[in-house]
């Protein structure tokens, strides 16, 4: 079969999966017992073994496959969950990650069996399952009379302690227990459907405890024509059998009353395997309605009363909790992301159509009232297609910032520093392309506050800090942009370890490095080159590293500052724009020339006589209600002729970078207007003060001028 | 000639033809490989970048792109573009840089070259516009300069 046109799909989906392995395993190593992420777990190792099999991908079907026999083996609790083991799965994910990467790369999962690791997947089921033996030894001699007995007889279930301890608080409580085994007519074509109704009819009355097989490999159709049930039940054990076997193609079913010494411990396993043989010895057979013991009975009746309001209670409470736990499948469409850079694309083309409209009909003169309504509802038009569009290509960061608990817990152990990772804000959308490149850069941080951030134990303990180091990392949306924080609560930036580490790197003179405010320093962090590191480890300090993140955060247009406290901390403040395709600007002109600067980055427009110009350190600056803003001059700086008579006031834009201002000194202000920004491409790229261009209503294309850059 | 000195490009088999679109640069004609050029298009408004390198005119808008626009002449050390009703840009696609536009003082003709007829050019250090070539073609026209278009475009470091 071709299947390589569901290569992206099986690519995307993989991805998926792993990432919820992820999760999940942290989540387990958390709480090892929780089932319903062992549920979970065990659903998602399956799913990827079916499609890796589907695919046609041996060796990560066969890895899968061990995966998912230990997330059976736990999930029946024949196996409990330790670090070890946590360290092996997370290899795995490793080696299966491994697989998609080279899969995407050359649609072949390579050659890599990673047999070590399916070894020791091997050897931990073995471990479990020989604890399992030892521990259920009265099996076999519990099972022995029962396959002798007639098919009808119920067939005992191996039970671990949780559901022994609740079988038996249960009947201690005075509750009957009740064995069910259910056989299936062999003409029955739908055995997973009528087992269910089995379990409904007999969930009306009763708790089913387990199952065996598991519920959900029943829900699978895995079992062949028998199945059997531990139930806590209020009513008599004929009412159960009979709702049970009301279920049509239902052949037959047998039940028996379980006693304590069948549920309870393994401890003594002689006694319990010789009282056992007396319920199985008698088997109630439906058909026959035999009469069930009475002093079973008796109670139950007792009870029956007060139970009806409370027994479905019982029943919906675990269904509620399931479907809470679920996630809410929303309805989505997959789309290729090229389709939708075309829609954008074919957006922006509209809304340059429409500004030439605007300009076209505002050129002639004769415009009239109708024409000019009808440009207005045209406008109002493409600004919301435009923001639909725009919210389409915005994902969560979600997808991105999951991965780090993970990356977290790895360091911690590589670094042999005690670290948690607390995460606010993961549904802070931003658009897809910056959710893809801001990956890397936010690792880097992590993995930098991590390293070179956050002390030793034993330091942290003498500061009189918790031991365990904290790193934080919080996005949330502000105005038009969004932040992302990394934070950590470790040693800080130490600002004369960065001076002299310039120094001696030559990138400052001893004379400049006196000079410097710690903020100054601080920013030579982001030098290439530079890394105050010690020692060079694999996780940090190879010298590439924050002048990297700097230059990727910038190339997104967005802007990164560092905040720091010796001794308490530092804080990476990440600043990205909302959308980077279509932005309202602000168009200016200077001689003959028009340039449009971000809506977003302008604080004011001022009107300064050229007497208000004042020197400081032979800067031109202004001073504005208090603060001092230094001027530039963008006729000097793009090297155009101003046309403004000297004399005149000057225009002066004020934008801000973060807690730096500057004035760009204009010639004529043109209006606000709403730009579709174009790269410039590679070819043009030595030019820093433009971030790119737009093309105008008429058909000229106008510079974007880069605030940032300026500043 | 001998045969040696023929072209032995594996991009321009022998016994096959390549078009060439002849253009004029001052009173010299070159060729630039049909397979290169995306469109041909009349002067227009170019923006200009600031702070580039000055063979580097600036930007125009094709069809809602914008696309940037260096002088061959100044690139190749010749005196300055003199605009007239002649000039055109010719849009290139390159692999390596994009699309990029050039201007020209006119485009003449398209002519077919068989390949045994393109001679490399010996490299000449001296000669400034010898590295913009890549090979001579003879056509009936006379002999026309076969412009290695990677070497035009490529950014001055």
């Amino acid at each position: 079969m071709d299947v390589s046109q569901y290569l992206e799909i099986f690519l995307d989906e993989t991805n998926e999966h792993l990432q919820s392995l992820n999760t999940q395993i942290l989540a387990l190593e958390q709480d090892p017992e929780n089932m319903d992420t062992i549920n979970e777990i065990f659903r998602a190792a399956h799913s990827l073994k079916g499609m890796a099999g589907t695919m046609g991908y041996k060796r990560m079907q066969t890895l899968t496959h061990d995966m998912e026999n230990v997330f059976s083996e736990v999930r029946n609790g024949n196996i409990k969950v330790n670090a070890d083991m946590i360290d092996v799965l997370f290899q795995c994910l490793d080696a299966l990650e491994e697989y998609n990467t080279t899969i995407r790369e050359s649609s072949d999962e390579g050659t890599n069996d990673n047999s070590a690791l399916i070894k020791r997947l091997n050897d931990i089921m073995n471990g479990g399952a020989g604890e399992a033996a030892a521990a259920s030894e009265s099996a076999p001699a519990v099972k022995a009379p029962e396959a002798s007995a007639a098919g009808g007889g119920f067939q005992s279930i191996k039970l671990n302690e949780n559901q022994q301890t609740v079988l038996s608080e249960a009947i201690k409580e005075g509750k009957n227990v009740y064995g069910l085994t259910v056989k299936v007519q062999e003409s029955c074509i739908l055995k997973a459907a009528r087992a269910f109704l089995v379990f409904k009819a007999v969930e009306e009355t009763s708790e089913i405890i387990v199952s065996d097989p598991s519920s959900q490999d029943i829900e699978d159709e895995k079992f062949e024509l028998t199945f059997s049930l531990i139930i806590v039940s209020e009513a008599a054990m004929d009412e159960v059998v009979s709702a049970a076997s009301a279920v049509s193609e239902i052949e037959n079913v047998s039940g028996s009353v379980l006693k304590l010494e069948d549920v309870s411990g393994t401890g003594e396993p002689e006694e319990p395997s010789g009282a056992a043989e007396v319920p199985a010895a008698a088997p109630v057979e439906t058909a026959a309605a035999v009469p069930v013991e009475t002093p079973a009975e008796e109670p139950a009746a007792a009870a029956q009363p007060a139970a009806p309001s409370q027994a479905p209670a019982q029943a919906n409470a675990p269904a509620a909790k399931k479907a809470a736990n679920k996630p809410v499948v929303n309805r989505t469409v997959r789309v290729d992301i090229e389709k939708l850079d075309t829609l954008m694309n074919l957006v922006s083309e509209l809304i340059i159509a429409k500004n030439s409209l605007v300009s076209a009909s505002a050129m002639s003169g004769n415009s009239s009232q109708a024409v000019n309504e009808q440009i207005e509802y045209l406008e109002s038009v493409t600004t919301s297609l435009h923001e639909s569009v725009m919210k389409v290509r915005m994902v969560p960061i979600e997808s991105t910032v999951n991965k780090f608990p993970r990356m977290v817990r790895d360091l911690q152990k590589k670094l042999g520093k005690k670290m948690e990772l607390y995460m606010s804000g993961e549904e802070t959308e931003l658009d897809r392309t910056v959710v893809d490149q801001i990956g890397d850069p936010l690792m880097h941080l992590l993995r930098n506050s991590a390293d070179h951030g956050l002390e030793s134990a034993e330091v942290r303990k003498e500061r009189g800090k918790s031991e365990v180091g904290s790193i934080f990392l919080d996005a949330y949306q502000d105005g038009n942009n969004v932040v992302i924080e990394v934070r950590d609560d470790g040693n800080g930036i130490d600002t004369n370890a960065v001076k002299n580490k310039a120094i001696e790197r030559g990138v400052i003179t001893p004379e400049q490095g006196e000079a410097m405010s710690d903020k100054e320093i601080i920013d030579l962090l982001f030098n290439a080159g530079f890394s105050t590191a010690k020692v060079v480890s694999d996780v940090s300090g190879r010298g590439v590293g924050l002048d990297v993140v700097k230059s990727m955060i910038e190339s997104l247009s967005g802007e990164v500052e560092v905040k720091s406290r010796l001794g308490e901390g530092s804080t990476w403040t990440i600043r990205l724009p909302l959308t980077l395709a279509i932005i309202q600007a602000l168009m200016v002109e200077l001689g003959d020339e028009k340039y449009a600067i971000a809506l977003g980055s302008i604080q004011t427009i001022e009107d300064i006589p050229p007497a208000d110009v004042k020197l400081v350190q032979a800067k031109e600056v202004i001073q504005l209600r208090d603060l001092v803003i230094p001027l530039i001059r963008l006729n000097e700086i793009l090297d155009v002729p101003s046309k403004k008579d000297p004399e005149d006031n000057l225009v002066v834009v004020v934008v801000k970078k973060g807690d730096k201002m500057a004035g760009l000194v204009v010639d004529e202000l043109i209006g606000q207007q709403e730009i579709v920004i174009k790269s410039l491409g590679k070819y043009i790229s030595k030019c820093k003060v433009i971030s790119g261009a737009t093309v105008l209503g008429d058909g000229e294309v106008a510079l974007i001028l880069d605030a940032n850059a300026l500043i | 000639m001998s045969d040696a000195n023929t072209v032995v490009d594996e991009l321009r088999p022998v016994g096959e033809t390549t078009q060439f679109i002849v253009i004029r640069l001052g009173d010299e004609q070159y060729g630039i490989d049909i397979k290169y050029i995306d469109n041909i298009v009349r002067m227009q408004h170019i923006t200009r970048v600031p702070k580039v390198d000055d063979y580097l005119k600036g930007v125009i808008n094709l069809r809602g792109e914008v696309i940037p626009v260096m002088s061959i002449r100044i690139k190749m050390g010749l005196e300055r573009d003199v605009e007239t009703k002649s000039s055109r840009i010719i849009i290139l696609k390159l692999e390596q840089q994009g699309t990029i536009g050039v201007i020209v003082d006119e485009v003449k003709e398209v002519v077919t070259l068989e390949n045994e007829r393109i001679e490399k050019v010996a490299y000449d250090s001296k000669d400034e516009k010898a590295n913009f070539l890549c090979g001579v073609g003879k056509s009936e026209g006379g002999l026309i300069s076969l412009l290695d278009l990677n070497a035009v475009v490529l950014e001055n470091v």
